[in-house]
């Protein structure tokens, strides 16, 4: 318990002796840097070109996207396709986290199974995506098969549908749940379920009232980065939609790259951001609930 | 401290850097291209003989047309940038925008045998020059396509139901290919409503957003038909795979890829010359051989092999392309853009 405590950064030593204050200061700097160069500053941009419209400051372009219902028809789309992505992460990847870090015995099967879920990372997005066209494609290796077996009499259009976008988005996106759960399973102290298995209780009940809790928070955490990643995700929509759904991040791209409009374009970053936040805010609320029930 | 000591390092190296900027200059001339075959196109064809000539090295700085002018923008008033390429529609932006020089005639002899379509001019000086032509012509698979398509209207058989391609607004050739189809088919040039409902009917495989997405899709077989860049349409031709281009009988719609001065540039007449090797037959007939470019330098004769994949066909010449102009493109691509994606590119 004790460990547990001094482990929480809110019980931590609140403020710092000056000095150690002072000698953290130069260690600090790189990364504040680096976070106002590459991050604050180009977001300063984008939000202030937002606000002009003709040379002067204005709303105009903020009332073209909301007042419009052709945009939050895309927006209803993109989350849509970022939440049915989340959902079939978190029912894949929750189950694949357990498997390594409870089933799994051996250390190094257990390295090699992560090895192999990280691979996919070192290629890039682009590449990954192409490799889902070829896949899924009329003439594909998954009609193919189906047709082939049996299970489809001709093949099913993936390509162009919100299932091949969420199909691409799932494969690229699964390691993030994984170790988000498998860190925060493998934080649960097993004592507890022991506790909670002398005390009468059923495996699936112990599941349930103590190990899924326990983990909530590494849970939850993953859901977010997933969500966030799905509803910002530009190359995967874009490849796999063959052009024919349009997800928020494709009209921002439209607008910086071929239309040249940055204030529109600014406008739309703006207001993907802001819906995104809101939603990973209340996702965190949900979280803190669940954390504090248990 | 340690990262401070590495901090002061840095610096003093970037320093250093900045330092022996001058002394590199001298010798080399910064060349903004495109990257893949395009790039070691232009390597081949211009950079090395311009090398071997002068003894300047060439530094590339490999972009697509927009993020070259994003750069140019950005360096405005100090460019490292001397000579770029950017493509049709791109080069107007970058004139508009101030970042390109006036490309002199009596320091480019070369610029009187150009043609005259493929020198741009604004307020009575060149800002461009043409170095190629390539087109958006209709493209098959000659597998499973019996009969070579003669028309634009082919593309609407039943038999190539859901196996077509067309490119969408986020590529650079989406918009003048909607105003081209609109013009070929005698639509009032200011109201595009009935080639959108037309367009409406046609059953696409895709819309795609970059060259290699149209590669991948006729590679695949995802589809048979549609319309691709003559530049990357006869690259898979010759990798073997069972692909035919053809000019149809409407035409087809053409821009090419310019070279600009940059504005600014300390080596102003080092850029010059290499404009001028990238305008002698020599270079022209090298472009049209490694990327079917159509030459925009008079009189550049080229193998019958080539010739039948220029981007305007057998016995066609740059009169048979429709070059559109661009100034009225750039203006209305934002709308046309919005158009689309609100009729097409939706279910």
């Amino acid at each position: 318990m004790t460990a547990a405590l001094t482990g929480d950064p809110a019980v931590a030593p609140a403020a710092p002796p000056p000095t150690a204050l002072r000698r953290a200061l130069p260690l600090l700097a790189a990364p504040v840097a680096f976070f106002v160069a590459f991050f604050a500053v180009p977001m300063v941009v984008v939000l202030s070109s937002s606000l002009m419209a003709g040379g002067a400051p204005s709303l105009a372009n903020y009332a073209r996207v909301l007042l419009d219902q052709y945009h939050w028809d895309v927006l209803a789309v993109t989350f849509r396709i970022a939440a049915l992505t989340t959902l079939a992460v978190t029912l894949l990847g929750y189950p694949l986290a357990y498997y390594l870090v409870r089933v799994v015995s051996s250390n190094a099967l257990r390295r090699s199974c992560v090895i192999l879920l990280l691979l996919p990372l070192f290629t890039s997005n682009i590449v990954r995506s192409f490799g889902w066209m070829i896949l899924l494609g009329r003439n594909g290796l998954v009609n193919d098969t189906l047709v082939g077996v049996g299970l489809l009499e001709r093949p099913v259009r993936f390509l162009g549908t919100e299932t091949g976008i969420v199909i691409g988005l799932v494969y690229i996106l699964l390691p993030f749940i994984v170790l988000a759960v498998g860190n925060a399973l493998a934080t649960v102290d097993p004592t507890l379920e022991e506790a909670s298995a002398d005390l009468g209780s059923s495996p699936f009940t112990t599941f349930w009232t103590v190990t899924f809790p326990l983990c909530l928070p590494g849970l939850i955490a993953g859901v977010i980065m997933v969500f966030t990643l799905a509803a910002s995700a530009y190359v995967t929509p874009a490849l796999l939609s063959g052009g024919k759904i349009t997800v928020f991040p494709m009209l921002i791209f439209q607008q910086y790259s071929t239309v040249f409009d940055v204030h529109y374009g600014g406008a739309l970053s703006i207001t993907l951001l802001v819906f995104t936040l809101v939603l990973v805010a209340l996702a965190g609320r949900i979280g803190n609930g669940g954390g504090n029930r248990s | 401290m340690t990262s401070l000591r590495a901090a002061t390092c840095c610096a003093a190296l970037m320093a250093g850097a900045a330092f022996s900027q001058p002394a590199a200059a001298q010798t080399s001339l910064t060349v903004a291209w495109y990257g893949g075959n395009w790039g070691e196109a232009f390597r081949t064809c211009v950079a090395e003989p311009f090398t071997k000539a002068t003894g300047i090295k060439v530094v590339p700085e490999i972009g697509t047309s927009t993020v070259t002018l994003a750069k140019l923008q950005q360096q405005k008033g100090a460019p490292t940038i001397d000579v770029a390429w950017m493509d049709g529609g791109i080069s107007e932006l970058a004139q508009a925008a101030g970042v390109t020089g006036a490309i002199d005639p009596q320091a480019v002899p070369n610029l009187a045998k150009v043609s005259p379509e493929a020198v741009y001019k604004a307020d009575g000086a060149v800002f461009a020059v043409g170095t190629g032509y390539y087109s958006l012509g209709l493209t098959y698979n000659t597998q499973k396509v019996k009969t070579p398509p003669t028309s634009w209207n082919d593309l609407w058989k039943p038999e190539f139901a859901g196996a077509v391609t067309i490119p969408s607004p986020a590529n650079s050739s989406g918009v003048p290919f909607l105003l081209f189809l609109n013009k070929i088919w005698g639509n009032p040039a200011n109201d595009l409503s009935k080639t959108f409902a037309k367009l409406k009917t046609l059953d696409t495989a895709l819309y795609f957003d970059s060259s290699g997405a149209a590669s991948n899709a006729y590679q695949s077989g995802e589809a048979i038909i549609g319309a691709h860049f003559s530049v990357g349409a006869w690259d898979l031709a010759d990798k073997g795979l069972p692909i035919g281009f053809v000019v149809p009988k409407e035409g087809v719609w053409a821009t090419d890829a310019r070279l600009h001065l940059v504005k600014g540039t300390p080596r102003a007449a080092e850029a010059a010359r290499f404009i001028d090797t990238a305008l002698t037959p020599q270079a022209a007939s090298c472009l049209a051989e490694k990327l079917y470019l159509g030459p925009s330098v008079q009189g550049v004769s080229v193998a019958p092999d080539i010739e039948r994949k220029l981007p305007w066909g057998v016995g066609g010449s740059v009169k048979n392309l429709q070059l559109f102009n661009w100034a009225d493109i750039n203006r209305d691509r934002g709308a046309i853009t919005d158009a689309w994606n609100r009729e097409l590119a939706r279910q």
